[in-house]
């Protein structure tokens, strides 16, 4: 939370409008990583799209081992590879750590 | 100190908006408009020339055209705008292709990202002062000049 810490200046309200933006994507997006059916058949197309536009959300942050872990699974994706559910498993878990702590410090 | 550049940031994604238009901002950019689809922002192509745009690679919102196509329109409709990809595609194909097709720069997401998308900014601010130091010259040179020829005229005529 280091960058967001930065870029709010130490404004908490403009700190909290950020973390209310992110979570605002996401939730729903962690959602659909969590349905059974994003790894259902070899169109893997939503999950490289959820995948892109969180690791660009978890990179605006400052989560530098999200970011890694989807990265890497975008690229694996891209080249042609498959993604496996419990190479999912770890990022929906850190998602929903992180969700909790961001939950935490709005209240 | 206020830096006079018009600055359109086109990113679908709100909370990197966001964070970028608070940091230009920061950095003493004041005319920043945000656009969270590329079709909006082209609708205003029209109104503005001569400004920076800040352009998100994967436009998913914009009815499934990307920041090459927008670019293309960009450079087609209005060529003195500068354009800067800020994108989450760590590419190297799509940022030699961006470059290619005439954008000033091409910056991936990542942590000190905004600090070079600051830099490109202020180079950009930089062409546009001497460009307007250049223009204004130039009105001068042919101010005087003109004088010049009014004046040998007006000796000519009245002498």
């Amino acid at each position: 939370m280091e960058i967001i810490d930065r870029l709010s200046a130490g404004d908490p309200e403009k700190r909290r409008y950020y973390i209310s933006l992110f979570l605002e994507v996401l939730e729903p997006e962690l959602k659909r990583l969590q349905a059974d059916e994003i790894l259902v058949g070899a169109n893997q197309e939503p999950l490289l799209q959820i995948l892109h536009k969180l690791k660009s959300q978890v990179q605006t942050i400052g989560e530098h081992e999200a970011h890694q872990s989807m990265n890497a699974l975008e690229l694996k994706i891209s080249s042609g590879g498959c993604v496996e559910a419990d190479e999912l498993d770890p990022i929906i878990e850190q998602l929903t750590v992180l969700i909790g702590n961001l939950q935490h410090q709005l209240q | 100190m206020s830096k006079d550049l018009k600055i359109a940031l086109v990113d679908d994604d709100k909370l990197n908006l966001e964070v970028l238009h608070d940091f230009l901002i920061r950095s003493g950019y004041h005319h920043i408009e945000k656009y969270y689809n590329g079709e909006d922002f082209l609708k205003s192509l029209h109104l503005h020339d001569n400004r920076a745009v800040v352009l998100d690679y994967q436009l998913s919102e914009s009815g499934g055209m990307n920041g090459l196509e927008v670019l293309d329109k960009i450079k087609h409709s209005s060529p003195n705008t500068h354009v800067i990809f800020y994108s989450g595609q760590d590419s190297l194909n799509i940022a030699v292709e961006s470059l290619k097709s005439g954008a000033d720069d091409y910056i991936v997401k990542s942590v000190a990202s905004v600090v070079l998308l600051k830099t490109a900014m202020d180079k950009i601010y930089q062409i546009q002062v001497l460009k307007s130091k250049e223009k204004r010259s130039q009105i001068l040179s042919w101010t005087f000049v003109v004088l010049w020829i009014v004046t040998i005229l007006t000796f000519t005529v009245f002498s």
